[in-house]
């Protein structure tokens, strides 16, 4: 799934800051150095703030598609199966959830049978039991085009009769609800990670009699979500959901400002042994100003962070600091920082040129410009070691110090149609101008001249464009728009649960290239027939594919399958080269003194929101 | 001595006796741009700003000698200018206003900053100047429904919400390669110049506006009328003319605003990319994460640049109103 996003932060200019900057310099306000041993307890509240939602479905599980996003839902929302909320390998193990077991599945692989706890209800104002039909309808609404589900693919063409199609949400021929309790899914092929497709929101049960309210436009139920899990959106309670026209969006979650979750009272925890839920609530405010929101933590008005990554002074202040150190959380994420180049634009349809800009980019720089080496690890290729477990001793463009070699770049870039002269620079016409695309925040801005020298080295001049992180990735993710760019530095991608396939089949897969909210931004496996259909210039030389070796690895499973994924990895930076990989991130959360239980959750890659503990007493 | 008395001698003969004491007594035979100078040169404080200004030229105009001399352009990236969190060193002998997040070299880029905000200022100053006196001079003289049209549009451009368009149009611009307006608005330098020249030029044209309003009641535009001179002739070989001190104080006075426009565009992080260095774009990259905090010389240097530029020319420009139309002084 897609990283966060952050609005735009607006200061106030004026030689006002010059005088503070100059009256208050070089002063670190400490924390808090008693180390808090207050036992783990329920109650308080998980107090913390965030820059923006960076929301791009509107907060809709079908459509949302970031892993903010999902960690919200791990609150709100329970999945046939789902995760402990822990850090490591087993945090990416799925359990059942509201289902009993794991489910069973068909000798031939096709069919997978799931039945569902007792007791479990939609938390207010629908109160009821939650049913089969509930979590089928939610499937139906993937399928519902005007509903934008971004991660449709890991379900169309997987189960029967599950397509796109314009209408309302209507009824899918694979998914049987034979009673109340149980659930029949069948497969038009194997697929061994489909339960672990059945861990992701846009599956939650939904109550059809509210969500069909919100067939078009999409995003509209984001502000009505009806609860399973142990949290529901403050207000829930008070929304009318006796007609369409009676439902208004609830208090606890606006866009622009807050979103407050307290209790669900109709959750039962003896159902739930995946969520310890012992905050009463979550307050999360935006707060367009990451400094005052590490402040804020610093001084205690705040509990913790949330997806923000810390700015160095923070860093070094609580890396320095052996009192502030235990209250800096430091997890891997399944996530990769890349460079994106697009396979249709010139100079990146030439492979020599890739490889080039893989030979030249100074990685270590851009760590620096993160924050040093607690935000991640220098990443030699494109999947997490957690994925597939292709370490970082596989490194096919590695550098001494990382920081770049521009004599083999230049070897590299001597034999691309672009370098007819043989200079190691590009030097045809469609080297100046490239569109660079940022993002306009720190640490994106702090990287870019970095990466602008490093390329200029090789002759490709670059029009840096930065824009707020939204409209980066809608630049990038709409196929016309995304056709102008030549190289992106805006996207990260993290996996979607424990699986090697979200680091494929979504990123470079033909199938991913929808014109609207793809995420396989570098074009790999363009057709020239999907070129014609976008409207873009599909380049003379062709696009190489990577759907062959996507589509062997799917049926394998268990070692089989990481070996195989081992191999597409390999294969796209050795044949294909679609990216830069820059690093594998690092989260690092702060923490004031009043969480006594800090929980990283390594499905979402953030805080478990659903398992942390604080000592404040505060109410939502 | 001697030659002060001759000079005197000169004057004497030029049939303007020298009555010291009343400044303006001498006008007497003197045109009104050695009367201007007269009054100017007496300003210190305007003197001082256009030296100021001079030297800031000078270095504009000299950055790259002058990043030849320290050895660096303002690109050039030092890995040992940050530490292990990627935190700038602070001044040194190698850089003397210290280093940014980047590892690059802040009097550099101080330096060519100047470039920036001096460009970006006359640029925009200029193209705001010649639609602003344009329309100014058409409303005011011939008046009727055309000044009514242009009255309304100065209305509009002025009512509308200034950064908040100016995001907008740049976020608009950004993203097509080749800009808005078949590629006449590029991002970067030229989206913001386009920005600031339009919402520049209406204040020009109300001021000039209202002085053609008086001035075309005046006898010498009915005699060069019935001289049987056309309108445009007399807009702009007669009416003009008289214009140039309200248009050089104005323009002058313009110049500063727009310097602090450029700066609020690039610390909102619009247009002028990361790379292009621009005191704007150096105080955003000081309060971003509130760096300043820690690396206040990112902020102190560009910030320091920025006043002295935008004092001198207000300076300047005070000194000129006051030399070119006496009549206003305080």
């Amino acid at each position: 799934m897609r990283g966060s996003r952050k609005g735009l932060a607006l200061f106030v200019l004026g030689l006002i800051s010059l005088l503070i900057a100059t009256a208050c310099s070089s002063n670190n306000g400490g924390g808090s150095s008693t180390q808090s041993n207050a036992p783990v307890t329920k109650g308080g509240t998980y107090r913390s703030a965030t820059s923006s939602f960076g929301f791009v479905g509107d907060f809709d599980p079908v459509g949302e598609y970031t892993a903010v996003g999902f960690s919200y839902y791990q609150m709100l929302l329970r999945t046939l199966l789902n995760y402990t909320g822990e850090a490591g390998a087993a945090g990416l193990v799925p359990h059942p959830d509201l289902a009993t077991d794991l489910g069973t599945v068909s000798s031939d692989g096709l069919t997978y049978t799931y039945h569902l706890k007792d007791n479990i209800k939609f938390g207010p104002p629908i109160n009821r039991e939650i049913t089969s039909s509930d979590i089928k309808y939610a499937f139906e609404r993937i399928d519902s085009s005007s509903l934008v589900a971004q991660y449709a693919f890991y379900y169309d063409g997987v189960i029967q009769g599950m397509a796109q199609h314009s209408g309302p949400p209507r009824n899918i021929s694979g998914i049987d609800t034979p009673d109340p309790k149980t659930i029949v899914f069948h497969l038009t092929t194997p697929t061994s990670d489909f339960p672990a497709r059945l861990s992701l929101a846009a599956t939650a049960p939904v109550p059809e009699e509210v969500a069909k309210c919100f067939t078009k436009p999409a995003g509209g139920y984001g502000n009505d979500i009806v609860s399973s899990g142990p949290y529901m959106i403050q207000g829930a309670d008070q929304m009318d959901p006796s007609s369409c026209s009676t439902i208004k969006p609830m208090s606890g979650y606006d866009p622009t400002s807050h979103l407050i979750l307290v209790r669900n009272p109709n959750w039962d925890q003896s159902t739930d042994n995946l969520r310890k839920a012992y905050v009463n609530g979550l307050n999360m405010s935006i707060d367009s100003n990451v400094d005052d929101i590490f402040n804020k933590i610093s001084s205690g008005s705040l509990d913790g962070s949330f997806y923000e990554i810390p700015p160095p002074t923070v860093l070094q202040k609580y890396s320095t600091d052996a009192s502030l150190k235990p209250y800096m959380h430091i997890d891997p994420q399944n996530t990769t920082y890349y460079l994106s180049m697009n396979l249709i634009v010139p100079p990146f349809d030439d492979i020599h040129v890739r490889k080039a800009v893989n030979w030249i980019i100074d990685k270590a720089g851009i760590q620096k410009a993160w924050g040093g080496p607690a935000t991640g690890t220098i990443a030699g290729h494109i999947m997490p070691p957690s994925m597939a477990g292709l370490g970082t001793d596989y490194n096919p463009y590695g550098t001494p110090g990382n920081t770049g070699d521009l004599a083999k770049a230049e070897a590299e870039m001597k034999q691309s149609k672009y370098d007819p002269g043989h200079t190691g620079k590009c030097t045809d016409p469609v080297c100046n101008g490239v569109i660079l695309l940022n993002r306009n925040e720190p640490p994106w801005t702090d990287a870019e001249a970095g990466v602008v020298a490093a390329l200029a080295k090789i002759g490709i001049n670059v029009k840096a464009r930065e824009l707020e992180s939204g409209a980066a990735y809608q630049t990038i993710d709409t196929v016309k728009t995304g056709a102008q760019v030549g190289i992106s530095m805006n996207p990260r991608w993290g996996a979607d649960y424990g699986d090697p396939n979200t680091f494929a089949q979504p990123l470079f897969s033909s199938q991913a290239l929808i014109p609207v909210g793809t995420s396989n931004y570098s074009m790999v496996g363009m057709t020239s027939a999907q070129a014609k259909k976008f409207g873009v210039t599909y380049p003379a030389g062709g696009v190489p594919s990577a759907d062959s070796q996507i589509n062997s690895c799917l049926p394998k499973t268990g070692q089989d399958r990481e070996t195989c994924f081992q191999g597409f990895d390999k294969y796209l930076m050795e044949q294909v080269v679609p990216w830069v990989p820059m690093f594998w991130a690092n989260q690092v959360t702060i923490t004031s003194p009043t969480v006594t239980n800090f929980a990283f959750d390594q499905f979402t890659g953030f805080i478990a929101l659903q398992n942390v503990a604080v000592s404040n007493n505060a109410s939502p | 001595m001697r030659q002060d008395q001759s000079i005197r001698a000169d004057q004497v003969d030029a049939g303007a006796p020298a009555q010291p004491g009343s400044e303006d007594d001498v006008a007497v035979g003197k045109s009104p741009w050695q009367l201007f100078w007269r009054r100017f040169k007496r300003d210190k404080f305007a003197l001082v700003g256009g030296v100021l200004i001079i030297l800031l030229i000078a270095i504009a105009l000299l950055a790259p000698l002058i990043a030849k001399m320290v050895g660096h352009g303002p690109n050039e990236l030092f890995d040992n200018a940050t530490n292990e969190f990627g935190l700038p060193i602070g001044p040194s002998s190698k850089f003397w206003f210290g280093a940014d997040r980047s590892g690059r070299d802040v009097f550099v880029r101080t330096i060519y900053g100047a470039r920036t905000s001096l460009a970006v200022a006359f640029l925009a100053t200029g193209i705001a100047t010649a639609i602003g006196v344009t329309l100014g001079v058409i409303a005011g003289y011939i008046g009727g429904s055309v000044d009514t049209v242009i009255s309304r549009l100065i209305d509009v451009v002025l009512s509308l919400p200034l950064l908040l368009f100016a995001l907008g149009i740049s976020a608009a611009c950004s993203v097509a390669k080749n800009g808005c307006l078949h590629g006449l608005v590029q991002p970067g330098l030229r989206l913001v110049v386009f920005i600031i020249a339009l919402f520049t030029w209406p204040y020009l044209a109300r001021i000039v506006r209202g002085q053609v309003l008086s001035l075309r009641e005046r006898e010498f535009i009915e005699a060069s009328h019935s001289m049987g001179a056309g309108e445009w002739r007399i807009m702009f070989a007669d009416i003009l003319p008289n214009l140039a001190a309200p248009i050089i104080v104005y323009t002058t006075l313009i110049i500063p605003s727009n310097i602090l426009f450029e700066a609020a565009l690039s610390f909102l992080g619009v247009g002028i990319p990361q790379t292009t260095p621009s005191w704007g774009r150096m105080l955003a990259d000081a309060s971003n994460s509130q760096l300043f905090t820690y690396a206040w010389w990112m902020m102190l240097f560009p910030g320091i640049f920025l006043l002295v530029t935008t004092l001198a020319f207000n300076l300047l420009g005070d000194g000129l109103r006051d030399a070119l139309d006496p009549r206003s002084r305080r």
